[in-house]
């Protein structure tokens, strides 16, 4: 009987489980072996382990500070954004309207474009001379001078920050309305009778009861965020002068620059402990290790 | 009976494998694009018609990252005959020990001689030893706006760098949108600044870009100090600030639509103007020269190697020597825009004596101004430069780094990479 | 009566500005997909086109082989997501119901591989795949695009599970039916709005991924959607028009499959008053 029931979860679960191992697990081992070794272009004949020099190489870049300095805002901004903008989105998508299909697809289609697309066709509209944004903020009166939104270093991360919040509100939107119409009518009815407010409703039901959705996609959110170079590649690369440089992206330039495939491993692996530490943080203190989506 | 329709069918499948014996040559190339690899496609087709039971199959990944799957390909010996080498990463596949050497056929080849002077040579960067056979070189020249020059009545392209200094600074007016250089921040800028910055020499090693005739490292000299101050002040008077974000895209786009009327490009661009410019509006001149009265352009090149675990590569010679043929070479030259490397193309084809050519061939015949030089492509440091090259010069181009700071440093990288 | 009118208003300026923010850069795509190629980069910005034309269309299927594109990537995309969808469904009901050893532990590791860098693991992929002759197939990159969306797609379908009383399934097995045959006849059907949502987080995810479809496809006729799109930006610059008009075909399969599901994933955890019953 016991024997049953272990095949019968056994079986379930291997297909996943397989695949995950297979593709992810047992190459991310590859991964950091391949971080501790000096494989490059040029040494590819040569390959052999040299300890932890790509490391310290990759500490000691004069710029690795402002590139997780850059890191740190990037994912604070774009997620807190994301969050505040989508769950506003999705509470005033709450009550039906007459056209909310329609609506919900025009407002919710960025979900659906690839963040390489989004990179390049931003950079192209956010362009500091013949972008279509400075032109309609000039024909509308709103500036007067263009804005260098992606070569002004002091507005080169807020710009790219901007994109990635317009491209993640309706994630945040979709999983938060999808949890504001699972509040039972029964809780909010009673709330009426009671003479709650508005916001009283909000603070002390609302929240409360998609509180684990937050949580989670919160959680996740920073996850994808701090894996995400396609829109800051697409769009600065990380200049001018390393301004929205943030470790992904720097992973990608030594990948795509110096064909140095071991120390862009090593940034990898230094971003995968980040956010291993960091995770574990997060759900001791938002739960008791209970997850849900 | 299963038995013997088994063994039967498995004969027929055996025998009609043997008879139409197909060779299949898998072929890369890596800067692509649906006009270039239209071009391609057309060039294979003649080829196939020409061997039956030959078949080329030609792949052609999006540019950005063209190199890093040929490495990943050949590290892992994919299937691959003939790989598109552009000399930027000419050095790092042959380290890899994946390319064939192609001297011995070349000692074999007649139509050698009439390659331009200096291809082969710009060919042997690695070693010595040539890997691949160059099928296009590509040369910056001064893109000019011709309508616009007028307007601000300009009648000739500026010959010096001074000159088109001037030029930039009176045309610039940023009130109504109008700039004078097309400056390059990202992607790549290490040709443009080094143009501007070497023209201020007059003593350039013929075989290193960044070396004296002497030998010394140019970031130490004080000419540098006085080029890469022009360079700055392209930008700063001449250019819109925005272009320190600006690639190859940006580049073409302001110059398309007349922002910025001077542009230093390769002929590729011109397959791209093409559509989007009429050609009465722009022309082509030779680079300005510098205080010295010199300018040290450079080849760029790209060509076919075969890989060295081909089983096919004397087929696949027999395509590089059919794509070289001065036919087949004038007309992949003429649709994808690049300058051919038979010198009887130049004669045989009008269009090369057309007066958009005019501004290269005079580079050409002028070899005491225009002193043509090569990169140090073959130091392993080559790529890290690049990256650091671009960082630093937008650091210096916002003011947040001197131009000695800058000049320290990269002579600094050099001297590591053993380059002195 | 009045300060809901004012409410009312309130509200609907606020849907219009996210409207106008979230779309503008569609209508720009699409302004320019209608553009002859010289109206393109004319300055200053023209916003209409003098002559509309549908030449970028046309150059985008004759031209290159749009079509084979989109067709490879419906096949791959559409495996892809239905096959990981069914086993999230498999794994994420056992580590809802079930109660066995380690099965914190395995929840961790699910969560543990979304943190993977894609670029950490590629090129350990590729040996992998090549070393099983998995290179320029689109079984191979089907079966990379399986496993890019199984970790998060269990985790997803556990919490759909969660939520559905696990009454209704130990009331069938009463009744006779095998758990295995419970899970499908009464559970499942009541899941279709989490089973559509799961099912689209994973194609848009798979339709729009790009890297390793860059790497792992070699040959023309195998190419993806977004493969071809990046071939676009070529080292000569970007055929914007041509460009635009790519991207506006991409964004019909995921907006149809968002329409059929987004009535499912809008009332998705409905379910949450299933439990109230």
């Amino acid at each position: 009987m016991r024997l049953k029931r272990f095949l019968f979860i056994f079986s379930l679960m291997i297909p996943t489980l397989g695949l995950v191992g297979i593709l992810s697990f047992y190459p991310t081992l590859k991964g950091i072996i391949l971080s501790f070794q000096n494989y490059t272009v040029f040494t590819f004949n040569r390959i052999e382990f040299i300890g932890f020099d790509n490391y310290i190489e990759v500490f000691e870049d004069p710029v690795f500070p402002e590139i997780v300095k850059n890191t740190i805002f990037w994912i604070l901004f774009s997620v807190l954004f994301q969050f505040l903008l989508g769950f506003s989105l999705a509470l005033l998508m709450w009550k039906p309207f007459r056209g909310r299909g329609i609506y919900s697809g025009l407002v919710f289609y960025p979900w659906a474009l690839s963040g390489f697309a989004i990179g390049l066709v931003w950079s192209w509209l956010l362009n500091g001379q013949f972008g279509v944004v400075n032109d309609l903020l000039m024909k509308l009166h709103i500036i007067r001078n263009n804005i260098n939104f992606l070569s002004d270093p002091k507005k080169a991360l807020f710009s790219v920050i901007l994109v990635n919040v317009w491209y993640g509100i309706p994630f945040f939107a979709i999983m938060i309305l999808a949890a504001l119409q699972s509040i039972p009518r029964s809780l909010l009815e009673s709330a009426d009778i009671d003479g709650a407010n508005s916001i009283a409703k909000l603070f002390k039901i609302v929240i409360p009861y998609i509180k684990p959705t937050i949580v989670n996609t919160i959680l996740l959110r920073i996850i994808w965020v701090m894996n995400f170079p396609d829109i800051i590649y697409g769009m600065t690369r990380g200049g001018p002068a390393d301004s929205t440089n943030i470790l992904s992206v720097y992973m990608i330039n030594i990948a795509y620059y110096e064909s140095n495939f071991s120390k862009s491993s090593a940034v990898g692996v230094i971003i995968l402990s980040i956010l291993f530490i960091y995770t574990t943080f997060y759900l001791k203190i938002t739960s008791k290790g209970e997850f849900e989506i | 009976m299963k038995l013997r329709f088994l063994v039967l069918s498995l004969l027929i499948f055996l025998f009609s494998f043997l008879i139409a014996e197909e060779i299949t040559l898998n072929m890369i190339q890596v800067f692509t694009s649906p006009l270039r690899t239209k071009v391609l496609e057309k060039i294979i087709s003649d080829f196939e018609k020409m061997h039956p039971g030959v078949k080329i199959n030609l792949i052609s990944p999006p540019y950005e990252t063209a190199y890093q799957k040929i490495y990943l390909m050949v590290s892992t010996n994919q299937p691959l005959d003939i790989v598109e080498v552009g000399d930027w990463s000419l050095s790092s596949l042959a380290s890899m020990g994946k390319l064939e050497n192609l001297e011995p056929y070349i000692a074999k080849w007649e139509d050698k001689k009439y390659l331009l002077p200096g291809v082969l040579d710009s060919a042997r960067i690695y070693k010595g030893t040539a890997y691949l056979i160059p099928n296009a070189v590509y040369v910056k020249a001064l893109f000019y706006r011709k309508d616009i020059l007028e307007k601000y009545g300009y009648k000739e392209p500026p010959k010096t760098v001074e000159e088109m200094y001037e030029m930039a600074k009176n045309i610039t007016d940023p009130s109504k949108n109008q700039y004078g250089f097309d400056f390059r921040g990202k992607g790549f800028p290490t040709a443009f600044i080094d143009l501007i910055m070497t023209s201020y020499f007059d003593d350039i090693d013929p075989s290193n870009m960044y070396l004296t005739k002497d030998g010394k490292l140019i970031f130490e000299d004080p000419r540098a100090k006085k080029g890469l101050e022009m360079y700055v002040k392209l930008y700063r008077d001449t250019a819109p600030r925005d272009s320190i974000n600006w690639g190859f895209d940006e580049q073409v786009n302001a110059f398309a639509s007349g922002i910025t009327p001077l542009l230093y490009q390769d002929p590729d661009t011109l397959g791209l103007l093409k559509d989007t410019l009429p050609k009465e509006k722009f022309g082509i001149a030779p680079l300005p020269v510098g205080p010295s009265g010199k300018a040290y352009p450079t080849f760029g090149f790209a060509g076919w190697g075969i890989t060295s675990y081909s089983k096919h590569k004397d087929l696949a010679w027999e395509f590089i020597k059919y794509f070289n043929s001065p036919e087949v070479n004038a007309y992949w030259c003429k649709e994808y825009g690049a300058l051919p490397v038979d010198k009887r193309v130049y004669d045989m084809d009008p269009y090369f004596n057309s007066e958009f050519f005019y501004g290269w061939k005079y580079m050409f015949n002028h070899p005491e101004i225009y002193q043509f030089t090569a990169y140090p492509l073959a130091n392993e440091k080559w790529g890290e430069w690049n990256n650091l090259h671009e960082k630093t010069m937008q650091k210096v181009l916002l003011g947040k780094m001197s131009i000695d700071e800058v000049l320290k440093k990269w002579a600094d990288f050099w001297k590591k990479a053993g380059l002195k | 009566m009045r300060e809901k009118f004012y409410i009312k208003i309130i509200r609907l300026i606020l849907l219009s500005i996210f409207l106008i923010f979230s779309v503008f850069p569609l209508v720009w795509i699409f302004l320019t997909s209608i553009k002859p190629a010289d109206e393109v980069y004319t300055f200053p910005v023209r916003y209409f086109p003098r002559e509309p034309t549908l030449e970028a269309y046309r150059y985008l299927f004759s031209f290159a082989n749009f079509g084979v594109y989109f067709k490879n990537s419906v096949m791959v995309s559409m495996t892809a997501s239905i096959v990981s969808t069914y086993f999230a469904l498999l794994s994420g009901y056992v580590l809802a119901r079930k109660k066995f050893k380690f099965k914190k532990l395995l929840i961790l590791a699910l969560f543990f591989a979304q943190m993977i860098p894609s670029y950490l693991i590629m090129i350990p992929q590729y040996s992998m795949f090549s070393k099983l002759g998995l290179i320029d197939k689109l079984t191979g990159i089907t079966i990379v695009y399986m496993g890019i969306g199984a970790s998060f797609s269990t985790i997803m379908a556990r919490g759909f599970f969660l939520r559905i009383p696990r009454s209704l399934e130990e009331a069938a097995m009463i009744d006779g039916c095998s758990e295995v045959s419970a899970l499908f006849r009464i559970t499942v059907p009541l899941m279709l709005p989490g089973i559509s949502a799961v099912f689209s987080f994973s194609f848009v995810n798979t339709w729009n991924e790009l890297f390793t479809a860059v790497l792992f496809l070699n040959s023309d006729r195998k190419m993806t959607v977004p493969v071809a799109l990046y071939s676009f930006i070529s080292k000569a610059g970007i055929k914007w028009n041509v460009l635009s008009a790519g991207l506006v075909v991409a964004l019909l399969p995921t907006m149809l499959v968002f329409a059929f599901a987004q009535r499912f994933i809008i009332q998705g955890l409905t379910q949450g008053s299933v439990k109230e019953v």
